[in-house]
């Protein structure tokens, strides 16, 4: 495979700036991305009725092949706003919710 | 930055895959060879080189065990910060005991809890354990390192970093990035079909690089893809500790609701009580497990405020006949005997996440499975280590014409993490072996000792794959490949010449009777041997052939 080889030599030194603005989307984003959807998941699961650590084990579960779509998805968007927005303004709200949840789930 | 979804998942799985390769490298190898921890700690041990052992009677072993035990010196010390006002003398307030076996265990540990008095936290326990001989209560010396248990598998999910939990993080971001370079490595190969059968040894080094990158990565890519995810879902809480930060009021909530429901005491009463025969409650646990059709040897068992009014004991079995990592715990009042709960059969998830986590813990008795788990890790190994040596052989020519140090770097860290870190291992072992039984007073921990010896001959190795690495610079093999393979062929025949010499437990000896742990470990040891002596031979004569060969000289590999 020729061809692909010397287009990987072109890219393969990006800009600086922005290999480590999407290395941290990457990590830092889709850490948050997943830690707003395990909290949110775990307090709609206990309020609709599952056994607490049952939620938490299929978040957990279900939250870290997000993570790694999350993770993946970093790289291969074309905007990088649009990842930095939808991972961590997603991972905020999710986690806002989940709190607001709580409140309303404690005596 | 990239011009298409290919590109940026080739970007990503070249630069993470070298950045946490080193690391990945090391929780494959070790996770390897925690597959037969148990066996490790025998050869290490020899005064254990017995039988496994069921679960002693605890009325009449491990009670007057557990009654005596007290933190140690060490653990007294590290506890002096949480506590307002001076240590006591004894903790005599127990939390909690427990006993735990597996069915490769003729060891038993016990550890205990107690409640520190004057603790700023109240919640805080101080810990103490012990590893005694089950037939007679007879304690072991605390000083023996479990090499197996104690030392190789914590490296393998920690790096035994554990200031903040550092090494956790670490390994965990190394499985997310195995788990990205996976699904980035199926992106930029579309032709997996054919990779599964593809290897042309007698091609270019780099052609047969890439071809063995790809042949272990995809022979064994469910296995990769699985313990990669399973690992992080067993330490997920550490990862994302969401309910005991964020959620942590509903968790509280939980924790009390399901006491209620549980009737298991969640605090203490403060009125003392006898504990009853709790052999009694084994018994009656093990008839309740055959009533439902399985196996009842005890895996666990753990008295919860002992000697409390609100005490209670919990038996659990240990689940060698399933791939799921289940208990069917069974708890008694522990002043009665009355039975207080029995566990329900699982819930769904719960099935799933027993069986996700079972799967990777193997507590499972199957010999075959087993083997295959090491054969798949050190696949993994392989797959890791050809991916280094791939982006070396690319590179090294270009950066020689360069001048660049890059590639270099990169090989001596390879020569590092792959002989250097099986020198290291066998270092540990010969280190085991030569310490005298008792050692000179003023000498650090026997268990110090031979982790520095670890970590010592890691360094040495590491030194001496940077120092022999200029050749790399010149687009030619760093010599420290084959040296450092001669390295591993002595000091693994040492390791077992050192066995037979110092515990008369020679191979002959140890296959007629046959005790595996032992014979297995040498064999292991003597079949590396004999690889790396072949690796060593076959790198020499290819480095002696690259070392004729016209420099910059073009080949066909570049168009991989």
């Amino acid at each position: 495979m020729p061809v692909i080889h010397t287009e990987i030599q072109e890219v393969s030194h990006p800009n600086r700036r922005i290999v480590a603005l999407r290395v941290l989307a990457g990590l830092a984003g889709g850490y948050a991305f997943t830690w707003g959807f395990v909290a949110l998941g775990v307090a709609a699961l206990f309020a609709a009725g599952m056994e607490f650590h049952d939620a938490e084990h299929l978040c957990y579960i279900v939250g870290l092949l997000i993570f790694l779509v999350a993770f993946l998805w970093a790289f291969a968007a074309r905007s990088l706003a649009r990842v930095w927005a939808v991972l961590a303004g997603g991972g905020l709200l999710m986690a806002g919710a989940a709190s607001l949840m709580q409140s309303l789930l404690l005596p | 930055m990239f011009q298409n979804f290919r590109l940026s998942m080739a970007w990503l799985h070249t630069w993470f895959g070298l950045a946490l390769g080193f690391v990945l490298m090391v929780v494959f190898f070790f996770g390897a060879l925690s597959v037969f921890d148990r066996e490790i700690d025998r050869w290490a041990i020899p005064s254990s080189r017995v039988e496994p052992q069921p679960m002693p009677s605890f009325d009449r072993v491990l009670r007057p065990v557990f009654e005596a035990m007290q933190p140690n010196r060490k653990s007294v010390d590290a506890m002096r910060s949480e506590v307002n006002g001076p240590m006591p003398e004894r903790f005599d307030t127990p939390r909690r005991w427990g006993a735990y076996t597996t069915h490769r265990d003729p060891v038993l540990g016990l550890f205990a809890g107690f409640e520190v008095p004057n603790a700023k936290d109240p919640e805080t326990a101080i810990w103490a354990s012990r590893t005694i001989d089950p037939r007679t209560g007879a304690s072991l010396p605390e000083d023996r390192l479990k090499i197996g248990s104690q030392f190789f598998y914590p490296l393998h999910y920690s790096l035994t970093f554990t200031w903040k939990d550092l090494g956790y993080w670490i390994v965990g971001l190394a499985a997310l990035v195995m788990l990205a370079a996976l699904v980035s490595g199926v992106v930029m190969h579309r032709k997996i079909f054919r990779e599964l059968f593809t290897f042309r040894p007698g091609k270019s080094r780099q052609r047969s690089l890439l071809d063995l990158h790809n042949l272990t990565g995809v022979v064994a890519l469910p296995f990769h893809f699985f313990f990669a995810f399973t690992g992080l879902v067993i330490f997920a809480s550490i990862y994302f500790p969401v309910t005991h930060t964020q959620l942590e009021p509903l968790h509280e909530l939980h924790e009390k609701l399901d006491s209620e429901e549980t009737g298991l005491p969640h605090e203490r009463a403060g009125i003392a009580a006898p504990i009853a025969s709790v052999d009694a409650m084994v018994a009656e646990a093990q008839r309740r497990w055959a009533a439902r059709g399985m196996a009842g040897e005890v895996g666990f068992l753990a008295v919860q405020f002992p000697k409390d009014a609100n005490g209670y004991v919990s038996v659990y079995r240990a689940g060698t006949d399933r791939i799921a990592l289940t208990g069917e715990g069974i708890h008694f009042k522990a002043s009665t005997g009355e039975l207080l709960r029995e566990e329900p059969p699982s819930s769904a998830v719960d099935s799933l996440n027993e069986f996700l986590t079972g799967l990777h813990l193997q507590h499972f008795r199957h010999w075959l499975l087993r083997w295959l788990y090491v054969l798949g890790g050190l696949a993994g190994c392989a797959c890791i280590a050809t991916g280094f040596l791939f982006f070396v052989e690319k590179r090294k020519k270009q950066h020689a014409r360069a001048g660049s140090q890059g590639s270099r770097i990169v090989d001596a860290l390879g020569v590092t993490t792959v002989t250097g870190m099986m020198i290291a291992a066998l270092g540990i072992l010969i280190a085991n072996r030569l310490l005298p039984d008792v050692l000179p007073a003023g000498w650090p921990e026997r268990g110090d000792l031979e982790r520095y010896a670890f970590w010592g001959t890691w360094v040495l190795a590491m030194a001496h794959a940077f120092w022999r690495s200029a050749p790399v610079a010149q687009g030619q093999v760093n010599p420290a490949w084959h040296e450092q393979c001669r390295g591993i062929v002595v000091l693994a025949v040492t390791a077992v010449l050192l066995n037979w010499l110092t515990t008369g437990d020679h191979l002959v000896k140890t296959l007629a009777e046959p005790y595996w742990p032992v014979a297995g470990v040498d064999l292991f040891l003597l079949a590396s041997a004999g690889i790396a002596a072949l690796a060593a031979r076959k790198i020499r004569r290819k480095a002696k052939e690259t070392a004729h060969a016209r420099p910059g000289k073009p080949t066909e590999a570049a168009h991989a």
